[in-house]
Parts: C-alpha cells; structure tokens; sequence
C-alpha cells in the first residue's frame, strides 16, 4: 500500500488553508464593506424608479367643447439590428408614413442600436404599421397636446413645445396650474419588466393639471377667425386682429389674430405669426380714439353734442397745422357730427378743450399706457408718453389717436367701458378652473369707473349716430342698432416720421346700441384699399356680428 | 418473567419449616426484584411512550411548519399571480382610457364649426347673411 509523506501532507494542507483564508477574507469583505456595493447592483436589477408623469389639464370653451387637451399618442421606435431587412422594412414604412424610404433606410443603416422612426403617430397609421409585424420595431406611449379644432383659437390658447412647456395665450399664462405636479413610482419588476405585487413598492401619485374653462365662445371664435381671414386675403394686409368682448363682465368672447398657425405645428409656423396681434401689438388708433377724447369732454362738461365749431378742415395746435383727413372742410360741425364725420381738427378742437393733463388723465384711466392685466401670456402696455415729454401739439394729435399707441385689447375695453355705463373692467379669458381642490370661478374685476353712466349713455347715441347717418354706416346691420366709429391711422416709422401712403384701419363697435351685448374691434394693418381699409374692416365687423346676433338669438331692437 | 408469576411459583413450593424460611427469605428478595423488574419495566414503558410522544410532537411541528410554509408559498404565488393580472387590467384600463381620449378629440374635431362651414360649403351651401326675426307679438295679433 503507497504512502503519502507527512511533509507533502503538511504542504498541502497549508495550501489548503491559505487558500481557505483567502476566500474567507474576499466572503468577508463583500459581507462587511462591499455589502452595499452588492445590495445597490443586486436592487438596480429589478427596482425600477419611474416619474409618473401629471396628465395635463383639459382647456374647454365656455360651453364646455374642448380646445385642447392632452392624449397619449404612438410613437414608433426601432432597433435596426434585429430588423432582418431594412430595404422592405424602409419601403414599407416609407408608404404607410407617406414618406420617402431613402431617409428612413438611411437611418436604419446609420448602426444606431436604437432610433425613433416617426414620433406621436396617427392611430390609423401606428395600427396600419402594427398589422405589419416587422420584427425590430416597436410603439412607445407619448403625450401629445392636440387641439381638434386646428389653428381656431391659436392665439388664446397658445401651445406646448416638445418639453412639455406651454408657451404664449392661456397654455403659456396658466402653464403651472395646467401641468400638475408628476409622482413617483418605485417597484420591484420581474425579468420580463412587469410589476411585482409583492416586495417594494413607493408611489407619490401624480397631482393632474387643473381644467379651464374659458370664455371664449368656440362658434364667436370661429367667426371672427373667419372673417379676419377673409379681410386677410382681400387686403393683403401684414396682419390683424380681431377681438369680441362682453362689456357686461370683460370677458374675451373670442380673440383672433393674424397671421396664425396651428399649435399643434408649431414647428412649421411663421414665428411672427406667433406674435398675438390683439395683445401684443402696440398701433397707433387713429380715429377710433376719437369717442374716448370726446366722452372725456363730456365728462368733464367742456362739450356738449350740439356745441358747435366751424370746421374749416384743418386747426393749428402748437403751430402745426392738423388736417382732416383729404383736408375737406365742413363749416359749422357739432361735436356729434365730429364723431359722424371723423373730424381730425374736432377731435383737436375737443382736446385743446380738455388741456393735455385732463387728456393724459383720462387716457390713463381708460388704461391706456399700461397692461390690462388679461390672463394672456406676453401682453405689451403700448405707450402714452408722460406729460413732460408732450410736445404742445400732441394734444391734437392724441386726441384722434395718433402719438399714442395702445394694444387692440386695450381700445377694446375702452369702447366695453363707453357701452356698459362707464366702467372699466379687466378683461379675462379663463371663467373656471377646476382642480383636486374643486373649481373655482373668476369674478369679474372692476378697474375703475372711467365716465358717469349718463356720459357713456350720450357717447353711445353718438356713436350710433356715427354708423346711422355718419361714415361708419357700412356697419349698418339691419334690424339692430349697432354703434362704432372706424380708425384710420397712420403708421409709425422708426425714425419717428410716418410710413407714406400705409395705414392701420380699424372699426371698434357694439350692439345693440341701446343694451350693448357685445364689443366688436376689427383691426388691420397696411390693408391694400389704403384709406379705404375701413370698409373691410366694417365688413368683418357686420360678418361677426351677424353671426354672433343669430347665435345668441339677439332679438331686433329695429324694424328691418 | 413478571413478579406476579414469580410470587405465584414460590407459594406453590413445598412447606418445611428451614425449607420454610430459606424459601420466604428467597421469596422475599424474588419479590424485591420482581418489584424492581416491574418499576424498570414500567419506566421502560412510560420512557418508551414518551419518546413516542415527542416524535408525534416533532413530526406534527414539521407538518404544520410545512402546511405553513405551503400556505404562504401558495399565498405568495397567488398574490403574484393576482399582481400580473392587476397589471394586466390596469394596462387596459389606460389603453381604453388612451382610445376614449382619441374618441373624444375626434368628436371635437366632428363637432368644429369650422369643419361643419366647410363641409355646408362643399356641399353648395352659402352662409346667410339675413335671418328675418317675427317678433312674438305679430304671430299672436294675426292668430
């Protein structure tokens, strides 16, 4: 029988041992000092920590159809190495996509492991490409802002960018309140990435944006986008806007500028149409200031309607010599027919009446000079310059609106002060917002009373007059007495003249005239006709009215 | 042999009177034992019940322990099962809430004025630009 020596025994024993030692020490270490090392890799296999992300909230319009709101749509995502032919697989998606192949083969060939193919796709189109079961594609679940009624609206409601933010009108103003706050979900998933019922589980359950119901009336919206393209197409016009106001409240009825974009395009859009003309755009009024400076001098018992000037068709302030428009001369005018006639040397006539402090004055409170405060993102305040920096003859001038430059917000709720009694109301567009908490209204909020009821009651009946019998008469509507006053201004050059021959025409109204209902302001900027824009602007005027009078079943207040 | 036979052999000996006390003497201490072999046995007995007891006792924990761990393994598994399919109905919950959202745009979208204009328009209708009004009054005064 062989036998083994007592050395080697030893030896190999203390082989055995070392080793031993070893391992007990490595078993040791990663027990003791590397145990959180191996806790952390063994829990990042199967924990997963996900951002529940807020569903944002839902903008409706007043009678509750939805303007925007948010779905989560497919987006088609492929990992090209396991797409066994990428020529069929390119050609095919190329069809269904209405794309061509070549970029989407290029993209399959670029040895990317994993790329978006298209992003946020039609049902129909992510069923269609589903039915074709090619291996190595796949669809991921994402959110995406959708407005159903297209470009309608853009300018109120504004739009998300790719981030999630809102940007401009109601998406940009009300962002934090519309984008809730995301959770948190931390659970424990199984090889196949499902949800383990049992081991850890932390959720923080997402708080959803709050809903908004706006003001806005979709159909009165839709009519003034309507015609404000349409005097949009016939002018050739740079821009312009269109805003229906109720004078009982201030709230927007409907708010349309041009030109527009679709917010869910945004990427294709002009970034000047993306400007919101009816906020954002400082003009100088021209003659639809006139009402104001009168209904000031009015106010303050300087005139009354059937004072008398003689009209020669011009008046000298400050040693400038201020024309009516075509210098025409009228001789013995009241200060209604200064309104019927859109006397430029009337309106100068009233405002060196009123002095340029009463005139800086009322111009203040009527808010011209300073933002109205409307729920809208990047409204601007226009500029009514100080009354040191008042040349003499900037008394004329300002009181047929031209050194003074407002928003068409800001004119709008001046003529909803002179059709509702006198006050001036801060103009709003979100009615309701509902939330976790419940939903809570906006309360109309008075600014400040501008004129006495009976100065706005007189103003009315010469605005009346103005369509009835005087220049405003396209905006005649038959069977209801509508009151306005057109604006034809000139444009501001940078180098402080004015741009030859271009203009900014304008009518602001209501009706009825006797219970005015609705504000209507139309405004254009460098419309082809010239001095002639106002009967486009008139036309979109009565286009709006018309609809919005039948809408409401406004009763008429004439006989036809 | 038990003591009772023991003690039952020595009574059925013969009577003489050393023989006599030799053979009470010798039935004593066969008595003596016979009592010992009874009490070892009887330890012997209970001894042997005891261990029986504590088997019993050892096999019914281990059953029971496994009955439990049975019961939590199967509980366990069922919540399992019962968390796939939670998962699975929730995933149907937001699918279905995914394809009602699509719906309600899409009814939006059908109800969209402008849509509607546009399809009048194509179907060769015009906007009207005068609705006649009768007021009430007139109906009533010509009934």
């Amino acid at each position: 029988m062989p036998t083994v020596r007592p050395r080697r025994l030893r030896l190999l024993f203390a082989l055995f041992a070392v080793a031993s030692l070893v391992l007990a020490g490595r078993l040791a270490y990663w027990q003791t000092f590397g145990r959180a090392e191996l806790l952390a890799r063994a829990t990042d296999q199967i924990r997963s920590d996900l951002v529940v992300a807020a569903h944002r909230g839902v903008i409706r319009d007043r009678n509750g159809a939805i303007l925007a709101t948010t779905v989560e749509l497919r987006s088609l995502y492929a990992l090209p190495s396991r797409i066994p032919d990428h020529a069929r697989a390119a050609h095919d998606l190329g069809v269904l996509l209405g794309r061509d192949p070549a970029p989407i083969r290029a993209a399959l060939d670029s040895g990317a492991e994993w790329l978006y193919v298209q992003r946020w796709l039609p049902e129909e189109t992510a069923t269609a490409i589903a039915a074709l079961n090619i291996p190595g594609l796949g669809f991921l679940n994402e959110p995406k802002r959708l407005y159903p009624n297209d470009a309608i609206g853009a300018a109120v409601l504004g739009f998300v960018n790719d981030n999630g933010d809102g940007v401009n009108g109601v998406e940009g103003y009300y962002d934090a309140a519309l984008r809730g706050t995301d959770g948190r979900l931390v659970v424990e998933r199984d090889p196949s990435d499902r949800d383990l019922a049992v081991g850890l589980r932390e959720a923080v359950a997402p708080r959803d944006g709050a809903d908004l119901t706006l003001t806005i009336d979709l159909v009165a919206q839709t009519a003034a986008e309507r015609e404000l393209a349409a005097a949009m197409q016939k002018e050739h016009a740079a821009s312009g806007s269109v805003l229906v106001i109720d004078p009982t409240d201030g709230s927007i009825r409907a708010l349309a500028s041009a030109p527009t974009y679709d917010p869910s395009a945004v990427r294709l859009a002009d970034p000047e149409a993306l400007r919101d003309r009816a906020i954002a755009w400082p003009y100088e009024p021209g003659s639809t200031m006139k009402a104001v400076t009168i209904a000031a001098a009015l106010n303050e018992h300087l005139v009354k309607p059937s004072d008398a000037y003689n009209d020669v068709g011009y008046t000298i302030v400050g040693g400038r010599r201020l024309n009516n428009a075509l210098g025409k001369a009228y001789g013995p005018t009241t200060v209604s027919q200064i309104l019927e006639r859109s006397l430029n040397a009337g309106a100068a006539w009233v405002g060196q009446k009123l002095g340029a402090q009463r005139l800086a004055d009322y111009f203040e409170r009527f808010g011209f000079g300073k933002p109205t405060g409307v729920d809208l993102a990047g409204e601007v305040s226009g500029t009514v310059r100080p009354l040191a920096e008042w040349y003499p003859v900037d008394v004329g001038t300002a009181s047929f609106g031209q050194g003074v430059s407002v928003s068409p917000l800001q004119l709008a709720m001046a003529y909803a002060a002179l059709a509702n009694g006198g006050t001036l109301y801060r103009p709003y567009v979100v009615a309701s917002r509902r939330d976790a908490d419940g939903e809570h209204r906006t309360a109309p909020v008075t600014v400040s009373h501008v004129v006495t009821p009976d100065t706005a009651a007189t103003i009315r009946g010469m605005l009346l007059s103005a369509v009835d019998i005087g220049i405003a008469h396209n905006a005649a509507i038959s069977g209801f007495s509508v009151a306005g006053k057109t604006g034809t201004a000139q444009i501001a050059s940078p180098d402080g003249n004015y741009v030859d021959d271009q203009y900014v025409s304008s009518f602001a109204g209501f009706f009825p005239a006797a219970d005015p209902k609705y504000v209507v302001l139309v405004v254009l900027e460098k419309p082809d006709s010239r001095l002639l824009g106002t009967l486009t602007a008139t036309d979109a005027f009565k286009g709006v009215a018309q609809d919005i009078l039948r809408y409401a079943r406004i009763q008429p207040d004439r006989r036809p | 042999m038990i003591a009772s036979q023991a003690v039952r052999l020595i009574s059925a000996s013969p009577s003489r009177p050393r023989v006599r006390a030799v053979g009470a003497h010798r039935a004593r201490r066969v008595e003596r034992q016979a009592v010992r072999t009874h009490r070892v046995a009887r330890r012997a007995i209970a001894a042997s019940s005891w261990d029986l007891r504590i088997f019993g006792l050892a096999i019914a924990v281990i059953v029971l322990c496994f009955g439990l761990a049975l019961v939590y393994v199967s509980q366990t598994t069922a919540l399992s099962v019962a968390g796939y399919d939670v998962q699975k109905l929730a995933a149907q919950r937001d699918e279905l809430r995914r394809q009602n959202s699509l719906l309600e745009v899409q009814s939006a979208r059908l109800d969209s004025p402008a849509r509607i204009a546009a399809d009048a328009q194509r179907l060769g209708m015009v906007h009207a630009r005068y609705v006649p009004v009768i007021p009430a009054r007139s109906l009533a005064a010509k009934r």
